[in-house]
């Protein structure tokens, strides 16, 4: 569905992307990750063919950028950042105008409209004016915009910022439910919402790609996650003896309540200690109250990727 | 006219008679046509003069100043506004030529600057029906006037939106087209001043007052056509060059 090879953008002032290359299948949801000024706008402006690249091949929907501009722009369903609408229009006749301009049959565009303003929860405000919709329904608007002509592809950028925690929520149940017949590339930078809506993220940073896999897989790429345990002994020897196994890198001392101890014991990068540490604890019978894995976070593999 | 181009006229159409500028600007030009045509009138009731009514109103620097003054304000929002709130990326990623969206626009403003006129014929209309038809209307002359009118207001209207194309606040869009279309206004003057005929003959070409006055008197030249309709291509043109411009460089 999107295919990308080598994309350079170059502005006056530098290089805002700088030689990416990636590619999303049909019917994926993927996420597009990356800290703030990371390239993230600047490289779907250039597949929604608002921005020209300075170099590099960019295929979209079936069509070539920018050659085929006019084609990939009827194929995609594209929501800026920020959600630029006209203020003085009424919701259903916003999305009437935007669905003629793509290009929606004169026939079809009542049943469009009402389509999509249903599956937006939109339908209350359909008569209100855009410019009195709480920030909420603009987004919901702006995402109506993208579907009103039925494109193959969304194409959102940040679709949740400024969002509320309720309206995030009802957002992304919309966006999940969406994922299910289209592909979708959606840009963010609360890694939340790609664990809870996308199969595979592309992470970017300083306009270069840092990593492009599915969120299982990314995982694995660092640290296992620290283990927690909890057990009554005494607290320099136990901590000793815990940092003698081969593979822990780091045992820091947590928080002791009475006899009880807990450590939090850190394996290095893609090992599996727990089997040694369960070992030591029956060896040296400590009593023991709490054994827990930190699952291994987006967060951690985003922070570890875009550091400097 | 292409399908988009239709559907983007509207919109146009809707957003300029949606702002409040519309009406206040409509309501203005609506008093001071009036005071201007009833000073006309005062001035042919003078005495016997050789001129129609219309011919007076056409000439009178009230008419002018309004000209100039009503462009920058008509223009100056068409593309900044777009381009401070964000909305040409959404304009833009429509599957829409860049061609389509600029005259689009054009052609929006120049229905409501038409509309803006229709008032001083409203004037034309009382006095017609006040004096009796003392004098018959001079069908011809009159409509060679609002040709001029159109012809004058297609080109500023386009260095309007060129204008506007360049910066995203109106006040500096206003500002830039009020001086290229005030220096294009009074340029026409200096043939007064200068000795050289060739020079007399080039500014001549651009004499706005001069041509609107042949016209309003019945005269038909074609050169002024020429001039406002290739003036207006070509500021339209320019137009789409800086917009494909700022593109460039995002």
């Amino acid at each position: 569905m999107i295919q990308v090879e080598n994309l350079i953008k170059r502005y006056a002032g530098g290089e805002a992307v700088r030689g990416i290359t990636f590619s999303v299948e049909k019917g994926e949801v993927v996420g597009f990750l990356g800290p703030n000024g990371a390239g993230k706008s600047t490289t779907m402006r250039m597949l929604t063919g608002y921005l020209p690249p300075t170099d590099g091949r960019i295929e979209v929907a079936g069509a070539k950028l920018p050659q085929e501009s006019l084609l990939v722009r009827q194929r995609i369903g594209y929501m800026p950042e920020n959600v630029p609408l006209y203020p003085e229009m009424r919701v259903e006749e916003f999305l009437e105008y935007r669905g003629r301009l793509k290009r929606v049959s004169r026939g079809d565009i009542t049943h469009r409209v009402g389509l999509v303003l249903d599956q937006c929860g939109l339908t209350d405000v359909r008569k209100k004016i855009i410019g009195s919709l709480s920030k909420g329904f603009r987004q919901r608007v702006g995402l109506a915009d993208a579907l009103v002509h039925n494109p193959m592809l969304l194409i959102l950028d940040e679709p949740t910022a400024g969002l509320d925690p309720h309206q995030i929520r009802s957002f992304r149940e919309l966006i999940k439910e969406l994922g299910k017949d289209r592909t979708i590339l959606l840009s963010t930078h609360i890694l939340s919402e790609v664990e809870m809506v996308c199969g595979r993220a592309i992470i970017i940073n300083k306009g270069k790609i840092e990593a492009s896999d599915t969120l299982a897989n990314l995982e694995k790429r660092v640290q296992a996650g620290a283990l927690q345990i909890e057990v009554k002994a005494d607290p320099a020897s136990a901590k000793e003896k815990l940092g003698k196994i081969a593979e822990v890198s780091v045992v820091a001392e947590l928080n002791r309540a009475g006899d009880w101890i807990s450590f939090e014991v850190t394996a290095a990068p893609g090992k599996d200690i727990r089997g040694e540490v369960d070992g030591l604890i029956k060896r040296e019978q400590w009593p023991l109250r709490e054994f827990r894995r930190e699952k291994a976070r987006l967060e951690d593999v985003f922070v570890e990727l875009t550091q400097d | 006219m292409t399908r988009a181009l239709w559907i983007l006229w509207k919109r146009e159409v809707g957003a300029i008679l949606h702002s409040p500028i519309a009406w206040v600007l409509l309501t203005c030009m609506s008093l001071i046509n009036g005071f201007s045509f009833s000073q006309c009138v005062a001035y042919l009731g003078q005495g016997v003069k050789e001129f129609t009514v219309m011919q007076i109103y056409f000439y009178i620097f009230h008419f002018w100043f309004l000209l100039i003054i009503l462009v920058p304000i008509l223009t100056m929002r068409l593309f900044s506004e777009e381009y401070k709130t964000g909305t040409i990326e959404m304009l833009l990623t429509a599957p829409v030529k860049d061609g389509d969206v600029i005259l689009a626009k054009f052609f929006g403003v120049l229905f409501f600057y038409l509309l803006l006129w229709i008032p001083s014929l409203l004037g034309l209309a009382i006095f017609q029906l006040v004096t009796h038809q003392a004098v018959p209307v001079a069908w011809i002359p009159l409509g060679f006037s609002y040709l001029m009118v159109t012809l004058v207001g297609m080109l500023y209207l386009s260095i309007g939106l060129f204008a506007s194309v360049l910066t995203r606040n109106q006040a500096v869009a206003a500002m830039i087209s009020f001086t290229m279309i005030a220096l294009l206004f009074f340029a026409g003057f200096l043939s007064y001043l200068v000795r050289d005929p060739g020079w007399r003959e080039v500014l001549n070409y651009i004499f706005t007052l001069e041509q609107m006055r042949s016209f309003s008197a019945g005269l038909f030249d074609s050169r002024p056509v020429v001039f406002y309709l290739s003036g207006t291509a070509f500021f339209l043109i320019l137009t789409r060059q800086v917009m494909t411009g700022r593109r460039l460089n995002g």
